[in-house]
């Protein structure tokens, strides 16, 4: 346990500059698009001639006057642009957390792996540290909305707007309402299926690590049947297959049984190929 | 850093034992006097470092020199060389007998007459040493 | 006492290993010499479980040793294993943080010995600072066996012999030292053992004091005879 914190400690250490950076992205482009957003519709409606345009405007809320929802609405691409950024670069960070330790001049995975702790341990740490950024992204973002609708009401008179609540504003961007879903389901969901994304991400890395050109055979191929795994039941549920012979919530229970199992054979390939395949 | 003077230039060749070689230079250090009788030498650890050699081959060359009583060790106190006068007259005759056995082997190859040698031997060695002696004498006095 | 017990290892169809056999004796320099590619390095990844091996087993002090190997063996590989970005005060709180056995009193001494300063980025190491620094974070590590892979390359005249000073201190005294070295000249009169390897399998093992005294050849003679034959 010592030895996993500790590891957890020196992985956020290392990606702290990435993550922070990221953070300072999403918090200047979000506030940007809410400022300029909000004080270019406030200058177009009071200045001359508003009157005349509202009758060929199509209001947005049943008042005709502006929301933050709206705000969200319309600005899809820009606000959503940082998060999107984010999200690429923690897939590439999935890679590099591992890669960053074999290539390059210090090759510090000599030391990890000459640790006298577990190697269950590395990869602990390693998968830790990926939720943490992810984790700490998403929370980030939930701090900012608040802080961006605040600055909305800042930008647009209290006269020219009708109040929105959070929840409702989630659900405007495309891209957050995947990311923050309101149901606990959804959200259980969204997170497992990456998790299992990155399990399955980190097995097909050691695999090539520990056997190279042959080793990217095996990743395919184990990419492969994991997908086929969690596909087949969807594809024998489908309306129009005679075949099927399974009831939504079997197709659910079965999914989720091969969902349990993808990841304990996952972790388990992996820490066996830290433990006795692995070459530095 | 004075005691490290005299030990730094020891060039070990690489075909005879180390450890003899350090035992060859010990009786040569006593035969020319840069070590007295009586003397306290390093200890293992010491004389590895200042001959750059492994502990284990300094260990195994004061126990030759233990063997052949160069050295004598009593009690906690550390290691010394001997005061026995036999000891140290044997040694001086041994390396000047291994010296001249060298000498003469080489030179019994080119067959030169006996007189005529030790004319030369007489000749070349005073001369050498006049040579040598007013420089050996200068330092002496500069230290 | 480590013991290397006919070790196989292939790459790609190449065996780089082929039954290799010998010991590490505690108290004893044992030098591994062979070629480039003679599979000096990856001797020491596989008695480290750095690299898998096909056949073959090792045996530490009589056992087989999983994550406890790292705490009884230190392994100095031929370059700094730190990330670039950490300073080396904190690589030695790393060092520090994780093994039972680090000396903090021998990692000051060597900080003095080898003249590093604390506050220095690795990544702005040049190469003989970081060799001395690599050497001392195996060295300090109490450990009862030492590996080194190739001390010597790439430094210059100066480190060079601040590093061979090291053979000859208490820093390796009743540790059992392996090193590999391709010069030879650098340890010719430190070692203890060699042990010459020539495609993949150890072609000669001898004690180097017993093979002047008993054959009145130096060790480069011995490697005249195998790689030039």
């Amino acid at each position: 346990m010592k030895f996993y914190l500790k590891l957890v400690h020196m992985e956020v250490h290392r990606f702290r500059y990435l993550l922070g950076g990221l953070m300072v992205l999403t918090l200047l482009m979000q506030f940007g698009v809410v400022l300029l957003w909000s004080l270019s519709e406030r200058s177009i409606r009071t200045g001359p001639g508003w009157s005349e345009k509202l009758i060929t405007y199509h209001p947005f809320s049943e008042t005709g006057k502006l929301t933050f929802n709206e705000m969200m609405f319309n600005n899809q691409f820009w606000f959503s642009f940082p998060v999107l950024i984010s999200i690429a670069v923690i897939a590439g960070y999935v890679f590099l957390i591992w890669y960053r330790d074999w290539l390059g001049r210090d090759t510090f995975i000599y030391r990890l792996l000459m640790l006298p702790s577990n190697r269950g341990c590395i990869y602990a740490a390693k998968l830790t540290a990926i939720l943490l950024f992810t984790f700490g992204l998403v929370s980030f973002q939930l701090l900012l909305l608040p802080l961006e609708m605040m600055l909305f009401n800042l930008a647009i008179p209290e006269a020219l707007r009708d109040p929105s609540y959070l929840s409702q504003a989630i659900l405007q961007n495309q891209v957050l309402k995947v990311l923050i879903p309101g149901q606990l389901d959804a959200f259980v969901m969204a997170y497992a299926i990456g998790i299992l994304t990155v399990l399955a991400a980190f097995t097909v890395i050691l695999l090539e690590r520990s056997y190279r050109v042959i080793g990217i055979g095996f990743a395919v191929i184990y990419v492969f049947v994991c997908g086929a795994a969690l596909l087949a039941p969807i594809t024998l549920q489908r309306p129009g297959n005679t075949a099927s012979y399974l009831y939504p919530g079997e197709t659910y229970s079965i999914m989720l049984a091969l969902t349990v199992i993808i990841v304990f054979v996952s972790v388990w390939l992996s820490i066996r190929l830290l433990n006795r395949k692995i070459t530095v | 850093m004075k005691t490290n003077e005299g030990w730094t230039e020891v060039a070990f060749n690489g075909r005879d034992p180390v450890y003899l070689q350090v035992v060859k230079f010990f009786k040569e250090q006593l035969v020319i006097g840069k070590m007295e009788a009586g003397q306290i030498i390093p200890s293992r650890r010491e004389l590895g470092a200042l001959l750059k050699i492994n502990p284990n081959t300094a260990q195994k060359a004061y126990k030759e020199m233990e063997e052949q009583q160069l050295i004598v060790t009593e009690g906690n106190s550390p290691s010394r060389i001997t005061m026995d006068e036999n000891v140290l007259r044997a040694i001086r005759a041994e390396l000047i007998g291994e010296a001249v056995e060298a000498f003469v082997a080489s030179v019994r190859k080119i067959d030169v007459p006996v007189e005529e040698l030790l004319e030369l031997v007489k000749h070349k060695y005073t001369e050498d040493k006049q040579l040598n002696g007013g420089k050996q004498g200068g330092g002496a006095q500069h230290d | 006492m480590i013991e290397v017990r006919d070790i196989h290892k292939k790459y790609r169809r190449r065996k780089v290993l082929d039954g290799v056999s010998f010991q590490i004796e505690k108290g004893e320099i044992t030098c591994l010499i062979g070629t480039n590619g003679a599979g000096k390095s990856t001797i020491m990844k596989a008695i480290m479980g750095l690299t898998p091996f096909r056949k073959g087993e090792i045996i530490i002090d009589g056992q087989k040793l999983g994550k406890e190997r790292y705490e009884k063996i230190s392994f100095i590989p031929d370059h700094l294993t730190m990330p670039p970005a950490m300073k080396l005060d904190e690589a030695m709180v790393f060092m520090a943080d994780f093994y039972r056995s680090w000396n903090e009193d021998r990692a000051k001494e060597l900080m003095g010995f080898f003249q590093l300063e604390g506050k220095e980025r690795i990544g702005n190491l040049s190469k003989g600072t970081a060799a001395k620094f690599n050497l001392l974070l195996g060295l300090a590590l109490d450990t009862e066996y030492v590996l080194m892979d190739e001390p010597f390359s790439g430094i210059d005249m100066f480190s060079r012999a601040l590093i061979t000073e090291v053979f000859s201190s208490h820093l390796i005294e009743d540790r059992g030292v392996l090193i590999t070295t391709h010069e030879i000249a650098d340890v010719e009169h430190l070692i203890d053992q060699a042990v010459l390897l020539k495609n993949g399998s150890v072609i000669r093992n001898f004690n180097c004091e017993l093979l002047r005294m008993e054959e009145s050849k130096s060790i480069v003679d011995v490697m005249k005879e195998v790689y030039q034959a």
